[in-house]
């Protein structure tokens, strides 16, 4: 099998124009409860290729919602729902009929807020997204692998013992376990739910400078709770109260120079 | 000083109500473990003692020269089976070539005995008018005869006189038949030419068949009269062994009752008490001369039926009008060289077979754990072999197993991560509702339903060829595995549904992020995380299955033997017994005591360590593998 044949190869999904938004989100109202009470409402939010954005707020005002709205993860929801508007990926309707979340989770891959490394060994877990693929190649698998915890800045630490239980490594080390086995199918945006929150103050410095290396070859959405954070590694930023967005821009501006009050106050520390 | 911390309450005995309440729950949890602890002592020391009781009857089987006479009975049962198959071929063949002429014989027969039966005052009326010779009676007496006979004829059922229906089809034949009965004198006994034609048409064209099959009939008759004379012999002297072992206890019982009775009946007691002989030792040598030295008879017995049997098996036809009868021949022939195989074995064995061997106690566990034979009821000898209970119980399990696994790991797995919530709703609680039918309900439903449904389908083209199919026996192992597959299920599917519940949903949620599909998220995460869970609910499916007693003692057949293995996969439709089935079925026809009452704890013994160990096992599975949660 070669390479080309892999469908996550980036060259052979569908590419956008540079200035094109990867993400379009479009007037998208959204339902845990088949429409009788909107959780999202109203969002219109475009998200440009190759950066990285953030999305702050109170917690209970949707962060998580939206992000797993973007690779269809609330499918697994049987009562929910998008009320109004689309999301476009790659200038692709997500929710459209003919769009199979399987497919689109290959693009859009996702580090969730608690580290859950299968109870596998190491190799195993990163190596899980291709095999799923249906890729049997040793030499592409171990090519992959490698590529992958060097890229999650822990191939030097796992190398001696990539057959050994995932479950054997410190919480940081399985939070980038899990970056390498998402970056490992290469998805053209890896989404992260607050990936630092369960994290000591040194394993969440060495998950930051990590976001900052994979911002070359992915687009990244992170949720945080933690402003410093949102300086430190997002090019953009996204405030949302209440299930609504209130502002959306550089994030330099959102925490230097808010447009509304409610950011202000928000950024500030004067509420949430 | 005031006492702050003085004890408030009143008191009994010196302790309070609280110790009082504590004392009770401790007290009812000590006394289930002391009790439990009492069956397991008792369960223990019943069973243990089999072995001793054991141990002096298989040193009695063989001083009396029993274990002898079993190598006679085995040959002539052996030899047996061949006859009546022999037998067999022989009437599916005259049925099949001579179906009409029997039909005329045996219709005629019947009706020859209805008219002896029914018309005796007749008959006895014309006899008397011939013997008279007065033509005038002569003539009322055989109208008299004639219209009985008539009548006979004409009201027999036709069902009941051709019961075989051999001329349900042969309408001419019948009526041939009735004519010929009809004008039958029963007082001459002159059988109708008709009726003598389908007679030696049937013994002509059967006559080198009938010869094979007396030469094998015959065969085995020095063999058979030297079976029963032994079996006379060796059952004597056991039976006065076992008087002899009894005998001072005897006197002894007498003597005191005649300390409590007077007069005559004081007498009497003491001169059967006299009578009692005390020997030193029971002249076993002596006693058993007359075995030892029927083994010429013996061998020569045996080569007489082993020349005979073959001559006679050589000259079967091996041309048939009918197909069964052609099978039970090669059944026959394919029989022939084992059967004289294990003859010539059986020969030599029981040649060197001494009546003074010293038998060690390992032989009476050997002789229980590895016995092929379980014979209780039977005058001659007491048999206990565990092997077939304990197969029995195996291959039933194993099919319910078999049948209940993927039945409910599937359901488990559907209903925990791939339906919707509406179905679970219903399905967890349709499932777990199995368990409610009672045992006895379903071992009905498997003799009353479900062997007569598996009899009539399993000959159907498009299963027959299933190993063990198409299903001779109604009641059998596949049957009760079926029964107990259901009963299975519920213990299955709750236990693997728990186990798969408790594989966190973070688990299935990044493999789906990853882009699995929900089938492949459930294949290489969900169901490896919880295998610990589901091995430990199969084992304990496993341990529910082999406990249960009432749907095998109903369902399985209970037959005590090994299964025959040549038919391959084939004996899971072959009857069986089971270790739970041999002791709710024999418990009833116990005394306390005796050698069968202490071999049925001892199966109890085993069965409960079977139980235990699958419990434990599979506690220690949980425990190891653990839960990744
Ligand atoms: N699976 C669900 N079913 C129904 N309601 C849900 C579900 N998940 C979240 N919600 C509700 O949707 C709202 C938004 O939740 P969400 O998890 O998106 O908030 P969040 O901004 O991520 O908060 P946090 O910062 O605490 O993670 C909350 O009111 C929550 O109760
Ligand atoms: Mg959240």
């Amino acid at each position: 099998m070669t390479e080309t044949s892999v469908t996550t190869d980036p060259a052979a999904a569908p590419s956008v124009a540079s200035n094109e938004p990867i993400i379009a989100i479009d007037d998208l109202s959204f339902s845990y409860d088949l429409g009788k009470t909107n959780t999202l409402r109203n969002i219109s939010l475009e998200i440009p290729a190759g950066k990285v954005t953030a999305f702050i707020g109170p917690s209970g005002c949707g962060k998580s919602t939206l992000l797993r709205c973007l690779n269809r993860m609330n499918d697994l929801v049987d009562t929910a729902k998008v009320t109004t508007g689309r999301i476009s990926i790659l200038g692709q309707d997500i929710n459209a009929p003919d769009v199979e979340a399987i497919e689109l989770r290959k693009h859009v891959g996702m580090v969730f807020q608690k580290y859950n490394p299968f109870p596998k060994s190491i190799y195993e877990n990163v190596a899980y997204g291709l095999r799923v693929q249906g890729i049997k190649n040793k030499g592409i698998l171990d090519q992959a692998v490698e590529e992958s915890l060097q890229k999650a800045a822990l191939w030097g630490e796992v190398k001696d013992r990539l057959d050994s239980s995932a479950l054997g490594l410190s919480g940081g080390q399985q939070q980038r376990l899990c970056i390498a086995r998402t970056i490992a199918v290469k998805p053209r945006i890896v989404l992260m739910d607050e990936p630092c929150s369960a994290l000591d103050p040194i394993a969440t410095a060495r998950i930051e400078e990590l976001i900052a290396e994979l911002q070359e070859d992915f687009t990244i959405v992170i949720v945080t709770h933690n402003m410093q954070q949102a300086t430190r590694v997002s090019d953009r930023t996204a405030f949302f109260y209440l299930g609504e967005l209130i502002e959306y821009d550089e994030t330099q501006i959102i925490f230097g120079n808010p447009s509304i009050k409610q950011t202000e106050d928000y950024v500030s520390g004067r509420f949430g | 000083m005031a006492k702050h911390f003085e004890r408030k309450g009143r008191r009994l005995l010196g302790f309070n109500l609280q110790s009082w309440i504590k004392g009770f729950f401790g007290g009812n949890a000590g006394l289930s473990i002391v009790i439990l602890f009492l069956i397991c002592l008792f369960l223990v020391l019943e069973a243990v003692r089999f072995f001793p009781s054991h141990h002096q009857e298989l040193k009695l089987s063989q001083k009396s020269g029993q274990e002898y006479v079993d190598y006679v009975i085995r040959e002539a049962d052996e030899y047996q089976n061949l006859v009546s198959f022999t037998n067999q071929a022989y009437f599916q063949e005259l049925d099949a070539r001579f179906g009409i002429e029997r039909g005329v014989v045996d219709s005629f027969g019947v009706f020859q005995g209805m008219i002896e039966d029914d018309a005796g005052d007749e008959m006895d009326g014309l006899e008397e008018a011939r013997d008279e010779e007065d033509p005038a009676a002569l003539k009322e007496a055989e109208a008299a005869y004639q219209a009985a006979v008539a009548r006979i004829v004409n009201e027999a059922d036709r069902k009941m006189v051709d019961s075989f229906g051999r001329l349900a089809e042969n309408d001419e034949a019948w009526r041939s038949v009735k004519e010929a009965a009809s004008s039958y004198d029963a007082v001459e006994e002159e059988i109708p030419a008709f009726v003598e034609e389908a007679e030696t048409k049937m013994t002509e064209g059967m006559a080198s068949f009938e010869e094979a099959k007396a030469l094998i009939s015959s065969s085995g008759v020095p063999l058979k009269d030297l079976r029963s004379k032994l079996v006379k012999i060796a059952a004597s002297i056991k039976d006065d062994a076992i008087a002899d072992l009894t005998a001072s206890a005897r006197k002894e019982a007498l003597l005191e009752g005649a300390e409590k009775v007077e007069g005559e009946a004081r007498e009497a007691k003491l001169a059967e008490a006299g009578k009692i002989v005390i020997q030193d030792e029971f002249p076993f040598a002596e006693r058993i001369k007359p075995i030892v030295a029927a083994h010429g008879d013996h061998v020569a017995a045996v080569a007489t039926l082993r020349e005979k049997i073959q001559e006679g098996i050589g000259r079967l036809p091996s041309e048939f009008s009918s197909e069964p009868a052609e099978k039970l021949v090669g059944k026959i022939r394919k029989l022939e060289p084992k059967f004289i195989e294990a003859l010539d074995e059986s020969i030599e064995e029981s040649g060197q077979w001494k009546w003074d061997d010293e038998i060690d106690w390992v032989s009476s566990v050997t002789k229980f754990f590895f016995g092929k034979d379980w014979t209780t009821n039977s005058e001659w000898r007491q048999v206990y072999g565990f092997l077939p209970l304990f197969t029995g119980s195996i291959i039933i399990s194993l099919i319910a197993l078999c049948i209940a696994v993927p039945l409910s790991i599937g359901a488990a797995i559907y209903v925990n991560r791939l339906s919707t919530k509406w179905e679970q709703t219903f399905i967890k609680p349709a499932i777990e509702m199995i368990q409610a039918i009672p045992s006895i309900v379903l071992g009905f439903f498997g003799i009353m339903v479900l062997g007569n449904i598996l009899l009539e389908y399993s000959s159907s083209p498009w299963i027959s060829w299933l190993p063990g199919f198409p299903i001779t026996e109604r009641l059998n192992m596949l049957n009760a595995g079926m029964l107990l597959a259901l009963m299975a299920v519920p213990t299955i599917f709750t236990l693997c549904e728990d186990a798969l519940n408790n594989v966190p949903r973070s688990f299935s949620e990044a493999s789906l992020a990853l882009g699995a599909s929900k089938l492949q998220t459930v294949n290489k995460v969900i169901v490896p995380a919880a295998i610990s869970g589901i091995l430990a609910a199969v084992l304990l499916g496993l341990g529910r299955v082999i406990g249960e007693t009432m749907v095998v003692l109903l369902v399985a057949g209970n037959k005590i033997s090994m299964p025959e293995w040549s038919a391959g996969l084939g004996v899971i439709a072959q009857p069986s017994h089971t270790m739970t089935g041999i002791i709710a079925q024999e418990m009833g026809e116990v005394s306390s005591g005796t050698l069968h009452y202490r071999a049925l704890f001892l199966v109890g013994l085993v069965l409960f360590t079977i139980s235990l160990t699958i419990n434990v096992a599979a506690q220690k599975i949980i425990k190891r593998l653990g839960n990744h949660a």
